[in-house]
């Protein structure tokens, strides 16, 4: 057995001793066919072949990559669908325009297939921050004029939950291998009253990154290994204020938090800080009170993590210049990809970019770990502290998927049309690319966790192993953040975002104020939406 | 010109309707309404679910106004005749305005006292007073109205700038065909670009080359958005870098249309250059300069572009608008009940201020000659 094979199994859970015991032994050597079969499987030739386009270290993708990786992965389409069977089909697609990726992706994977087809796609192009008004808008006024929509689950309660979805047809979930998924994105994610609605093409989830040159024998923080705990993170931060980064030679800077909005998205960055503190083991729930959607988010565990914030705020030098205007983006691409700063929460876009992206200086000093834990957890049910070490990484967003609305129902080849274009943006093989390259999104399948394909395709083994092996840990930890879904959530987060702005601006006298300030906004959302709804859509959304 | 070529004088005389005429010309318009409402009331059954009749959208109702507004231009002619026509210059507009403005404002009204947060399953609730007493209590919407007092304040600035540049390519200097249009090219772009190519790029924090001459000069930390007056004045300036051409050129226009007699006049009569400009062309542009001014604070007051795409309204709500705050209460938060009602209350306070400027500029409009 080879060692990384061995380390990828124990990352997904499973022990030595465990692994010896016969019954476990089978499940273990399931366990590795879920991760083998890429290599075993008649596609390893083209999958191979796939991840050599343009091959790393040879610059950022474009859109002839795209059409060509689109056009490589053809296969599965062609043996549903017969050469020019949709023609004269018209299907509008709706999605993002994030960094000119997403859309823009999808629209070279899916030029050949609409070559093959005949089928004719039109675009609808948002930017991230208009994704969820437009998305309300449409849902709200019954105005739904697009028959593919790329969305987050979070939306699955607004769109799902009123009927406006329409059910995947079983060839799809076999075009797709739809069961090649990490554990968290099995259903109920994707379903709705035990019905697949959701073709996964992203996988999210935070983790820590941080600049491996910041740690080490005679580095500038003097600690040999990154930190576990926000505190250590905060010391960090501290300790570097008045020295030079050794990568740029400008000033070092701690952790990267993003002070300014972005259009609700902000609000996860708050909560992988808040996430250890607030998350108890024993409660499932972190953002409200079950039973009676009371915002936890003035309790003593959230005010701690906005409190870690604003000490570092007060601290001449913590953060670079000008943070207050910074949103994820900023933090993500303009200060950690291009050297600014040592610590950072992201998705794993930053992973892939940190190497593939022609704006990073960071792919030889980019390390990779789950989001730090802290060493008190706040137990929301009794109202103390605990002094125990508690992780809880933050699964934000839940990761984009592909679905297709129900203006296909009543046309049987449209409906075709829509979701084979859907499949094959979300196909096996396909999306092994776009975890490797910079897409926007992030590996999500059992399969993406094969180490070797991803070392053929000239990562540096140590590199995509802590890379991947990150997301691993984080998709399959025990006490992970998982967001409810229920109608209205980006709005609790944008109003969260407005009020954080001012108390980082120093227009609250404190934490707990700017806390308290937020709890009584969520209040009203949940009373202009509907409290009881509310309550019976969360507790739906936490299996409970 | 001769008396043949058509040199009289021309008369509308009241034209011989006959009954049949004026019978035909009151049914096309009444009946051409009972269509309209018959249409209307049954789509709105249809879409109470009281009755189905299949309507797939309110389009039927769009035809029968066009229709009816047709009729109803038509059965003008026929009724009066000569008179009917005179009523066609006026009532297409009227009819047009009523369609995009009345009808809206009016919906928008039942929209502003209700409570319609787009995720709610219950949909549009009346509310009578609720967003009232909330607006009446919303830190965010006061503070951004108060940044609006500064804002608005800041024009005087902008048109002291316009009005010395307005002077400037007015007098007889090198290149002035290039500069009249290089000064023109800051209006011509769109507040949007200008936010990203000034705002998000060259005031960069870190690698702005405003940033970096900053650093060059001794700032050791520059940030352009970061402290509350700094980033109220640095958005005041990317505004008025855009608009002061406008009233630049609309000064300029003025002054050009000055009277050279007038300061030829003064030059004869030993005036010095500040009392020609205090005595003739600064009276002479009041009505011009009041004009630039009220248009710029029309624009003044819907700035929003800028603030969104650079500060998003921070640091702290420093650099909202009332505008940016509902674009975010609509966008972000889906309220559309209460942004309608936010941005209902603004159109109050904007038109209640602008009567009064306007009123208060007639006084000045007239020159002292």
């Amino acid at each position: 057995m080879k060692v990384e094979l061995y380390n990828h199994i124990v990352r997904n859970g499973l022990t030595r001793r465990t692994m010896l015991k016969g019954a476990a032994s089978t499940a273990a050597l399931a366990a590795m066919g879920g991760a083998v079969p890429a290599l075993a499987d008649g596609h390893s030739a083209l999958r191979a072949a796939i991840m050599k386009i343009p091959g790393v270290g040879m610059g950022s993708p474009g859109d002839a990559e795209w059409q060509k990786v689109g056009e490589m992965c053809l296969g599965p389409v062609k043996d549903r669908v017969k050469p020019g069977e949709f023609k004269g089909v018209e299907l509008t697609f709706m999605g993002l325009n994030n960094q000119n990726l997403h859309n823009f992706l999808f629209r070279g994977f899916l030029k050949p297939w609409e070559a093959y087809t005949g089928a004719k796609i039109n675009w609808i192009d948002l930017a991230q921050a208009d994704y969820n008004p437009r998305l309300q808008q449409s849902i709200a006024t019954k105005t739904v004029d697009f028959d593919i929509i790329e969305m987050g689950a979070p939306f699955e309660g607004d769109t799902a939950g009123q009927g406006l979805l329409n059910e995947m047809p079983d060839w799809v979930k076999d075009q797709i291998d739809y069961d090649d998924l990490v554990g968290y994105l099995q259903p109920p994610v994707g379903t709705w009253d035990g019905k697949a609605y959701r073709i996964n093409i992203d996988g999210d989830c935070h983790t820590f990154c941080y600049r491996t040159d910041y740690f080490g024998s005679g580095s500038i923080t003097g600690r040999a290994n990154p930190p576990k705990t926000w505190q250590e993170v905060n010391q960090i931060s501290k300790d570097v204020v008045g020295k030079k980064d050794p990568l740029t030679g400008l000033p070092a800077h701690g952790f990267l938090d993003p002070l300014k909005g972005w259009g609700g998205f902000g609000m996860y960055f708050l909560t992988d800080r808040a996430g250890p503190y607030v998350k108890h083991p024993d409660d499932p729930a972190f953002l409200f009170d079950i039973d009676t959607m009371k915002p936890r988010i003035n309790n003593p565990g959230w005010v701690q993590a906005i409190q870690d914030v604003m000490d570092l705020i007060k601290i001449d030098g913590a953060y670079p210049a000008d943070q207050i205007n910074a949103d994820p983006g900023t933090t993500g691409f303009q200060q950690f990809l291009a050297g600014t700063g040592s610590m950072l929460t992201w998705w794993g876009d930053i992973g892939s970019n940190a190497r593939t992206n022609d704006s990073s200086v960071i792919g030889d000093v980019v390390g990779f770990s789950m989001i730090p834990g802290s060493d008190k957890v706040y137990n929301s049910k009794k109202g103390a502290w605990e002094n125990t070490y508690n992780e809880a990484p933050n699964n934000a967003y839940l990761g984009w998927g592909v679905y297709v609305t129900n203006r296909v129902e009543g046309d049987s080849k449209k409906r075709k049309a829509a979701w084979s274009a859907a499949a094959h943006i979300g196909g096996k093989d396909i999306s092994l690319w776009t975890s490797a390259y910079p897409s926007g999104f992030q590996p999500y399948r059992n399969s993406h966790f094969v180490y070797d394909e991803w070392e053929a395709a000239g990562y540096d083994r140590a590199f995509i192993e802590d890379y991947l092996g990150s997301n691993l840990d984080t998709y399959n930890h025990p006490n992970s953040l998982n967001e409810p879904r229920i109608p209205g959530i980006f709005q609790y987060y944008s109003v969260a975002e407005d009020e954080l702005a001012k108390g980082f601006a120093g227009q609250y006298s404190s934490a707990q104020e700017t806390a308290d300030a937020i709890a009584a906004a969520w209040e009203k959302i949940t009373d202009s939406i509907g409290r009881e709804s509310q309550i019976k859509l969360y507790k739906a959304s936490m299996g409970l | 010109m001769s008396a043949s070529e058509g040199n009289y004088l021309h008369i509308v005389m009241p034209d011989q309707i006959s009954d049949t005429r004026r019978n035909f010309g009151r049914f096309i318009i009444w009946g051409s309404a009972v269509l309209l409402i018959l249409t209307v009331l049954l789509q709105s059954l249809d879409q109470s679910n009281f009755l189905s009749f299949g309507f797939e959208n309110w389009r039927p109702t769009l035809y029968a106004y066009l229709f009816w507004a047709f009729c109803l231009c038509l059965g003008q002619v026929i009724l009066y005749g000569e008179q009917g026509k005179r009523r066609l210059f006026i009532l297409p507009a009227v009819l047009f305005v009523i369609s995009v403005v009345i009808f809206p404002l009016i919906f928008a009204l039942g929209i502003a006292f209700s409570s319609w947060n787009l995720s709610s399953p219950d949909g549009r609730q009346f509310n009578g007073l609720a967003n009232v007493y909330q607006m009446w209590s919303d830190p965010f919407y006061w503070n951004a109205l108060k940044n609006m007092i500064y804002y608005t304040l800041a024009i005087l600035f902008e048109y002291i700038i316009a009005f010395s540049l307005a002077l400037l390519l007015n007098t007889q200097i090198r290149a002035r065909k290039f500069f009249r249009v290089a000064f023109l090219m800051p209006l011509m772009l769109s507040p949007v670009a200008v936010s990203w190519m000034i705002g998000k790029s060259m005031l960069e924090a870190r690698f702005g080359p405003i940033s970096r001459l900053a650093r060059e000069l001794g700032w050791e930390n520059p940030s352009f958005f970061g402290s509350h007056e700094m980033a109220r004045a640095v958005i005041m300036m990317m505004d008025a870098w855009t608009f002061i051409p406008l009233m630049m050129i609309m000064i300029l226009a003025g002054l050009q249309a000055i009277p050279k007699e007038m300061h030829e006049a003064a030059d004869v009569d030993g005036a010095p250059p500040w009392k020609k400009f205090w005595e003739i062309t600064f009276p002479l542009m009041l009505p011009v300069s009041i004009t630039a001014i009220l248009i710029r604070i029309i624009f003044k007051l819907k700035l929003a572009d800028i603030i969104i795409n650079v500060t998003s309204g921070g640091p702290g709500g420093a650099t909202d608008s009332v505008t940016s705050f509902i674009f975010r209460e609509y966008r972000d938060r889906s309220n559309v009940g209460y942004g309608t009602f936010l941005a209902i209350f603004y159109l109050i306070i904007i038109v209640i201020l602008m009567t009064i400027l306007i009123k208060i500029a007639d006084k000045w409009m007239r020159p002292r000659y």
